[in-house]
Formats: C-alpha cells, sequence, structure tokens
C-alpha cells in the first residue's frame, strides 16, 4: 500500500529585524529596518540622522574662519576634501586667486588623504566579512606614516584644517618631502602585500564575487557617484571628466572597469586608485613649485564678498559638493554639502534586495559609507 | 557700502526687514565689481580649462568652452543657454544674475516637472545628473535649488524654484513639486530639505523627516527656528535627557 503524501504548505512570516545602530559593522551608527523572509531581504529601510550635528547649521552661525576648523569632522576620514570643497566654493566667490605651489601641496595632500581612507576602508571591509586574524593591522601600519607625516605638516593627524580659503597654511621643509617620497617608494610593495593575502583568497572570491551588482541605470538613478559607479563601467572622475585645480598638468587615466561592477570590483577600483595617488603624489612632488602658499589673509573677522558659489571635489567616496550662499558678511547665509556617502547610501534597499542575510555587509561594506559623512 | 554690509548680513536671524534688504540690494552691485574682476582673476582657472578637456573622457571633449577665449563679454558664450532652450519649448524662465560660472534659471513650481522633462531627456541637452536638491530661505522666499550635471558633457545648471513667503498660508509650508519621479536619488534630498527647511514636496512617495526623529517640531535651518529644549541646560522634566 502506497504511502498517501500529503503536502503541506508551510508559510513562513516575513520578519522585520533591527540591525544597528550599534552593530560593529555600520561603520558608525547607521540602524537598518530589515524585512527578511527567511533569510533573504524583501525590503530595507535605513534610519539615519544618529550622528546629526547640525554641521549646515553651524557653517551659518559660525564665521568664515571658524567653520573651517569645523568642516573636518563632516567626513573625518578625508578632511582634507572637505576643506578643499569649502576653500574652492568660496574662492569661487570672493575671486581669490590661488599660488600655484598651493595647488600643488592641496592636490599631493588630498591624494595622501586618499590614500590613508582606502586604507582604513580596507582594513574595516576585512573585519566585515569576517577576516579577524589581524589582516586589518596591515593597512594601518601604512596609514599612521602617512599620519605621521599629516601630523608633521598639519599640526593634526585626522582634523588637518591646512587647506584654507586662499591657499594652504604650512610649507612642507624639504625633508619633509624626504619621508614622503621613502614613503611612496615603500608603499607599491605593501599594496602587493595586501593584493597577495586578499585579491584572490577563494573566500574572499566567494563572498565578493556576483554579489551586490549595481547596474549603470541603478547608479545614474541615485546619482552615485567615486568608485562605485567607475567600478560599474561609467567613467565619472571629476578629476578628469570636469577637471579643477592642476589635475589637467598630471597625468593620470580614470580607472573603471567595462561591466557592470560587483562587490570584488569596487575593492579592486579603490586598490587600484591607492596606487594611481602614488603616481599622482610624485608628479606633484617633481612639478612643485615655488612660491607664495596663501592668496588670502588668514583673520578671524575675514569676509567673503556676496555670492553664490558651488563647488565639486573629487573625494575617496565620490563627488563631495559645496553649495554656498554669501551675504558679504562674516558669515555665511547658507552652507549646503553634497556628501557622497548620503548619495550613495541611497542605493543600498536597491543592492540589498533579493540578498541573502550574510551578504549585508559585505554590500554595506564595499560602498564605503561613512556615516559622519551621511548625518552630517 | 562694504563696511555697513557685513553687520546687517552678519545677523541673518534678526528679523529686521529693513536689516535684511540693504544685503538683498547690495546683490547685483556686488556682483558687477566681480564681473569686472573676473578677466584677469579668473584667467589662470579659465585658461587651464580648455587644456583640460583635452586629456578627459572622450564624452567631455565635446564641450564647447568659449568662456577661455574672449576676455571682454563677461558673460560666457554658453551663457543662458538653458534658458533659451526652454524658451524655445514655451517655458517661462528667468536667469538670475547670481553666479557668473554657472548659469542660474529661475521657475515657477507649475512648470518644474515639464522643464525637468525637457532637460533630463531632450537629444540637444542631457543633464541627467542631478547633484542635489537644497533648500534656502532668503528674505521673502523660500527656495528650493536643483544642480543638475551632465554624465556625458560640462554642462551644469542651477534651477531655482522660488516660493513667496507672503504666498505660504499661514501655518502651512511651502510646497513645490517633488521630482523624485525623475531621479530616485531626489528622494532624500527632499526629505532632508523638508526636515530641515520645512518646503513639503508634493507627490513625494515618503514625505518623512529623515535626519532628525519623526516627533520633532519646527525647522532647524528656518531664521526663525527656536529649539524648543536647550539640550545644553535642560530644564524640561519630561525630556529624556
Amino acid at each position: 500500500m502506497a504511502t498517501e503524501i500529503q503536502e503541506i504548505d508551510l508559510k513562513t512570516d516575513e520578519m522585520i529585524i533591527n540591525m544597528g545602530p550599534q552593530h560593529p559593522a555600520t561603520h558608525g551608527v547607521l540602524r537598518l529596518l530589515l524585512t527578511l523572509d527567511g533569510e533573504t531581504v524583501k525590503h530595507t529601510e535605513p534610519v539615519l540622522g544618529h550622528l546629526h550635528r547640525g554641521q549646515e547649521w553651524q557653517g551659518q552661525n559660525r564665521t568664515w574662519f571658524q567653520y573651517q576648523a569645523l568642516i573636518d569632522r563632516v567626513d573625518y576620514l578625508s578632511g582634507m576634501f572637505t576643506s578643499w570643497a569649502m576653500a574652492r566654493a568660496c574662492e569661487e566667490i570672493d575671486g581669490t586667486v590661488v599660488p600655484p605651489r598651493a595647488e600643488y601641496l592641496r592636490v599631493m595632500l588630498s591624494e595622501m588623504n586618499r590614500i590613508t581612507s582606502h586604507l582604513l576602508w580596507l582594513g574595516t571591509y576585512l573585519i566585515d566579512l569576517g577576516a579577524m586574524f589581524g589582516f586589518p593591522f596591515y593597512p594601518f601600519r601604512e596609514r599612521e606614516k602617512l599620519f605621521d607625516l599629516f601630523e608633521e605638516i598639519a599640526g593634526q593627524r585626522m582634523m588637518f584644517n591646512y587647506i584654507r580659503i586662499g591657499g594652504v597654511v604650512r610649507d612642507p621643509k624639504p625633508e619633509w618631502l624626504d619621508k614622503l617620497k621613502r614613503f611612496l617608494d615603500e608603499f607599491p610593495d605593501r599594496i602587493d602585500e595586501y593584493e597577495t593575502i586578499v585579491t584572490q583568497n577563494p573566500i574572499f572570491l566567494k563572498r565578493t564575487k556576483d554579489v551586490g551588482i549595481l547596474t549603470q541605470a541603478v547608479a545614474k538613478d541615485y546619482g552615485v557617484t567615486g568608485p562605485c559607479i567607475r567600478s560599474s563601467g561609467i567613467p565619472l572622475d571629476l578629476r578628469r571628466t570636469k577637471p579643477y585645480s592642476v589635475y589637467p598638468e598630471l597625468k593620470f587615466d580614470v580607472i573603471t572597469f567595462d561591466k557592470e561592477g560587483d562587490t570584488w570590483d569596487r575593492y579592486m577600483a579603490r586598490i587600484l586608485e591607492m596606487r594611481q595617488s602614488i603616481e599622482i603624489i610624485r608628479q606633484c612632488i617633481d612639478k612643485l613649485p615655488s612660491g607664495d602658499i596663501m592668496g588670502k589673509k588668514q583673520m578671524a573677522g575675514m569676509r567673503i564678498k556676496a555670492g553664490e558659489g558651488f563647488s565639486a571635489v573629487e573625494s575617496p567616496r565620490g563627488i563631495l559638493g559645496c553649495y554656498v550662499i554669501s551675504g558679504g558678511g562674516e558669515k555665511a547665509l547658507r552652507f549646503r554639502w553634497r556628501n557622497p556617502s548620503f548619495c550613495n547610501l541611497a542605493i543600498l534597499p536597491e543592492l540589498l534586495k533579493g540578498c541573502p542575510l550574510s551578504d549585508i555587509m559585505a554590500i554595506f561594506g564595499s560602498i564605503d559609507v561613512i556615516l559622519p559623512d551621511v548625518d552630517r | 557700502m562694504t563696511d555697513e554690509k557685513p553687520s546687517e548680513a552678519e545677523k541673518p536671524e534678526d528679523k529686521k526687514p529693513e536689516a535684511a534688504k540693504p544685503a538683498e540690494a547690495a546683490k547685483p552691485e556686488a556682483a558687477k565689481p566681480a564681473d569686472a574682476a573676473k578677466p584677469d582673476a579668473a584667467k589662470p582657472a579659465d585658461a587651464a580649462k580648455p587644456d583640460a578637456a583635452k586629456p578627459a573622457a572622450p564624452a567631455a571633449a565635446a564641450a564647447p568652452k568659449p568662456a577661455a577665449k574672449a576676455p571682454e563679454p563677461v558673460i560666457p558664450a554658453t551663457a543662458g543657454k538653458f534658458e533659451q532652450f526652454l524658451k524655445e519649448h514655451g517655458i517661462p524662465c528667468e536667469r538670475l544674475p547670481l553666479s557668473l560660472t554657472i548659469e542660474t534659471i529661475a521657475l515657477s513650481g507649475d512648470v518644474l516637472q515639464a522643464a525637468l522633462r525637457l532637460l533630463r531627456n531632450s537629444s540637444e541637452v542631457k543633464l541627467d545628473l542631478l547633484l542635489t536638491v537644497s533648500g534656502v530661505e532668503s528674505n521673502d522666499t523660500f527656495d528650493s535649488v536643483y544642480h543638475l550635471w551632465s554624465y556625458s558633457n560640462l554642462d551644469e545648471l542651477v534651477i531655482k524654484v522660488l516660493v513667496k513667503k507672503s504666498d505660504v498660508p499661514e501655518g502651512d509650508l511651502p510646497a513645490v513639486p517633488s521630482i523624485a519621479n525623475f531621479w530616485a536619488a531626489a528622494n532624500w534630498h527632499e526629505r532632508e530639505t523638508y526636515d530641515l527647511m520645512g518646503i513639503r514636496y508634493a507627490n513625494h512617495p515618503y514625505m518623512r523627516r529623515i535626519l532628525n526623529p519623526w516627533d520633532w517640531e519646527g525647522y532647524p535651518l528656518r531664521r526663525d527656528y527656536k529649539q524648543l529644549v536647550d539640550s545644553l541646560n535642560d530644564k524640561n522634566p519630561h525630556s529624556m535627557r
């Protein structure tokens, strides 16, 4: 007698899970409200604002001089770029001419900052993926060396306040340049070292290959910028497509891949960018002209002419925009930041749709979001 | 003029209408000296641009850069390009003399959708990258400001939708149509503008506060904003801080 097989429709309910804000892999305090069907993510809602400090409000209630020192905190991993965006917007309104030496120093220090930012990303991303064997400290070793150089020239390791409206604040000594050259000579070997461990690591490949594919249509729709969009095959790099400062005089190519990028491609884009930054800094050292480094008198009661200015720089995370409205006084009438993290984070629900729970951190980490930059 | 103006503009939170007016009136004048200074001041930057276009990505190379060649006209030759384009298609708009380098046009909220559909999708103009949506409070208007760029060329445009404060009903928020149907990117930017500046975007899919808690009262970037609870010296017995 054949046994009767009864089909039972086992229905599972959708479950809402709260991830964060204290989750160690959320790079700050991001809260994700996940709707799960079993292990599959159906819907994600990021809840922002845990680090909202009213940076835009402070811009309107502090003098230009005071606010300059504050904006390094908007994105604490790439303070040079926030300073630079603000300085360029104000210079555009004011008509300030920045001396060429200052421009070269800006490019040089910013590219160094790009390397430190990517190094931190590399270390923490590997932790996000569960690589707890000590690898994360390899990138930090080189990052420390760069921070020592920053400390020497700017007086601060992370909150530089080095790029000011009109120029830069301190001139490097020849010994400093020698130290930087020595670092640049050894750094490519260190990148090789990371790549030996990570790039073709089978576990890493399994976690990242074909995970979180960012299509060009979605990327354009959400205004994604930076390594994320370049690894998806859109060559949007402001340093080349809309060049500013002295980037036109430097030789380098936009790093893009000819397919729609997955998580591994975003990793590779950043590794290649670090190598590219080394070349850019080398060129800057060779071309560094002599002369003045400041085109505007720095004083507490500094004023900017009335007008509007918008500037954008290519930060490690994407296009960082600064929109300034000045009434001609000591303070701005309106400060508005276009933060790459804020815009890039918006694609997270799109990328997470349908992926398993375990991929969330692999995808979230790969878009390189800094929460103070999101919440301001 | 330069002596008195800063003191006025220093305190935008002062609700004195007289205090704010001189700064407003000074704007076109202040822009003129900047105009005059532009050709000599901006030369290095402008001169760098044509070189810049060459090594740029092939898509970007096609864009014209006439500004550097003729130092004579203050407004670049591409000036008013988008204004003309929109007027040809029957959309009323007006160029604002706010910035020298970027074209800024003012639109009314009714034609915003039609204008953006043209600017984004037409074959001549392809402004398909929405950088940011910002809210600005000026003396008598609330402005919703859109920064548009292009993926394929160097064009950029600033669109301002001005809502007069006198047109906003008492106890209501200024309303501007949402553009989240064109760019998903606009979704969060508009939520942020609503949260901080109190501009309501009509037909927005999810018009909630994004940075502040949902039960927050007031719009922190407005000039008349008063924080109800002093977070440093908290006397509110119901507060959890």
